[in-house]
């Protein structure tokens, strides 16, 4: 609004010399200097000052001294570290692929839907709005020993069985939890992504004697590609980014501390701005790193995509 | 609640589907010659698996929130009484309206400054003159990969000495941040959808292009624009790690899921599970009311941030 009512006053001498008020080149500078100054300020700089203090050691809050690449060192030879890492990338692998398998099955019964279309497209959107944290509480209280509902639901497993409290299996039950709020989420991207293959390439194919298997080797995967490539992308950097369920669910214990949750840990539990923020920035490197690799894979195909 | 969900209230809304979607519809009653009973059964059957998948969880939520008594909540029966709403008053006596305000409050305020300055952002993207257009978007999605946790170390550090921690723009204004990358991608592919040729239009009848794009554009992207509202609004309410770290005990300021995460009984290890699961259910239901309603704006705004990228 600010701007609706000071520009048209600031720039009134070269609007004779072009048209009225703002031209829009300078319109386009002046739209998008808020987002830039935001994720400036509130975005790189905090990486940039991460770096800077993790170079400094500390006791406690107070800065102790200039520390060089000692908090990094520190990182590199603590175990906790390296769990963390496997921790991460576990997690992220297993949940990815579950969910992918999953929301493909729920995308494809969903296209072939005959009814409650509409009906199905809202309920599949009720994991997604449920708060991780709440999805977390739920399903701690469910896999918990008292009540013990999932130990009374499963044939062959003992009632004293504690999920949460086993590794591996804590880990197997942060890794369900996140499948059942995000194979809908992914079903939802795939659908839309389904809904735009035309019927006709099926009937063609149908018409050429292909088996259902075969139409989909042949016709939906192949269209599908792109929809399922961005899908991954967002997908594999949010799963790295994980701490809402580990965090709720076991607190870090038995194998599942994530990076996330392990920067944390340095922030408020036991406070060592230095070497928790050496943590922050590798953690910032991997899963960027992560990402660019997708994108720059991502870039190829789709603009394969787009010349077949 | 079904009410805006029916098939029937669906079947007009069709229009803005790819016209993929009637034709899928035709083509099941065209082979439905081929369809057998069974292949009805078995669809119906797979359908009712995806309900009780996004469903039953919810369920044994409700069911476990309404039980009284530890006798009752250490049973693993669902069914097992007796049933009341002791849990929802406890709930209610630990302040837990305060920890719903405060959400509402950061959510609020993040969604109005993220919106109007990702419109902003979204429309110079989509329709400006602007240089380097493919390396803005490229910037845009680097940002959206940042993961929040490697901000938090310096912002922590910064906060405290500003004095930010425990207060409401220590929360959105980092929300603000990891929102925006994901409302400007939705709002480009909202705003390249409005045909140039109302803009042009406006231009010729003497407009500046900031009235062309407040009085022209921005009406006709409203359903885009408030699609975006939503999906921010959404991401707000959700967010535990910030609002943990920034705003851990203090009830002023506290939200709502750290106010869940942190519940505890007579012990600090203890979970009290009947007023965990009557909290949970308090913050879901206004959340899954409100998806129902907008569902349709919701997946349009997903898609398009998502599967457009």
């Amino acid at each position: 609004m600010a701007v609706e009512t000071e520009t048209p006053v600031t720039e009134r001498q070269p609007e004779e010399s072009q048209h009225k008020g703002m031209s829009e080149r300078q319109l386009a500078r002046v739209f998008v200097a808020p987002s830039v100054i935001t994720m400036v300020v509130v975005a790189a700089f905090p990486i940039i000052f991460a770096i800077f203090l993790s170079l400094y050691a500390y006791q406690g809050r107070q800065q102790t001294g200039f520390a060089g690449l000692g908090n990094y060192i520190e990182a590199f030879t603590d175990p906790r570290f390296w769990d963390s890492v496997i921790a991460t990338f576990v997690f992220t692998v297993a949940s990815v692929t579950f969910e992918f398998l999953i929301g493909m099955g729920f995308a494809l019964i969903m296209n072939r839907a005959f009814f409650g279309r509409g009906v199905i497209r809202a309920t599949i959107l009720i994991p997604w709005v449920i708060p991780t944290v709440i999805s977390a509480q739920m399903w701690f209280n469910m896999f918990n020993i008292t009540p013990g509902f999932v130990n009374s639901v499963l044939p062959f497993v003992p009632a004293d069985f504690n999920w949460l409290g086993t590794e591996n299996w804590a880990m197997f039950a942060i890794v369900f939890a996140d499948v059942w709020k995000t194979a809908p989420f992914v079903a939802l991207l795939l659908l839309a992504g389904l809904q735009t293959i035309p019927e006709d390439l099926y009937e063609a194919a149908r018409v050429d004697g292909a088996s259902a298997i075969q139409r989909f080797r042949s016709v939906t995967l192949p269209l599908l590609k792109p929809a399922i490539l961005v899908a991954l992308l967002f997908r594999t950097v949010d799963a790295l980014r994980i701490y809402d369920l580990p965090a709720v669910m076991t607190g870090g214990a038995f194998g599942t501390e994530t990076l996330s949750v392990l920067v944390q840990q340095f922030i408020v539990q036991t406070p060592d701005p230095g070497l928790g923020s050496a943590f922050s920035t590798l953690t910032f490197i991997v899963v960027l790193g992560v990402g660019i690799v997708f994108v720059s894979l991502l870039g190829r195909d789709l603009v394969i995509g787009e010349e077949e | 609640m079904s009410e805006p969900v029916t098939p029937t209230a669906e079947a007009p809304q069709r229009d803005d589907q790819p016209s993929t979607s009637p034709g899928n519809g035709g083509s099941a009653g065209a082979v439905s010659g081929a369809d057998s009973t069974g292949s009805r059964i078995a669809k119906t059957v797979m359908l009712l698996i995806i309900f009780v998948w996004c469903l039953f969880p919810f369920v044994w939520l409700i069911s476990t929130s309404l039980k009284q008594g530890n006798e009752a909540l250490g049973d693993p029966n669902m069914f097992q009484g007796p049933f009341g709403i002791d849990n929802y008053r406890i709930v209610f006596g630990e302040g837990f309206l305060y920890n719903l305000r405060n959400t509402l409050v950061v959510a609020t305020f993040t969604t109005i400054i993220c919106v109007l300055i990702g419109a902003f952002a979204g429309y110079a993207l989509a329709r400006l003159p602007l240089k380097r257009k493919a390396l803005w978007l490229s910037g845009v999605l680097a940002a959206s990969l940042f993961p929040p946790v490697a901000l938090i170390p310096a912002l922590y550090e910064v906060w405290r000495a500003l004095g930010l921690l425990n207060t409401y723009p220590g929360l959105y204004i980092p929300y603000v941040s990891f929102t925006l990358p994901l409302t400007i991608f939705i709002l480009v592919t909202f705003f390249s959808s409005i045909p140039p040729e109302l803009a042009e239009a406006a231009k010729v009848d003497g407009a500046t292009p900031f009235q062309t794009f407040f009085r022209v554009v921005l009406p006709l992207a409203a359903p885009g624009v408030f699609a975006a509202a939503i999906i921010v609004f959404i991401f707000a309410t959700n967010e535990f790690l910030i609002a943990s770290t920034f705003a851990p005990r203090d009830l002023s300021v506290q939200t709502a899921t750290t106010a869940v995460a942190f519940f505890t009984g007579a012990t600090e290890f203890e979970r009290p599970i009947g007023t965990i699961t009557a909290a949970c259910v308090v913050i879901s239901v206004p959340l899954i009311i409100m998806t129902l309603i907008f569902q349709r704006r919701i997946v349009a705004g997903l898609t398009a941030g998502g599967v457009k990228g």
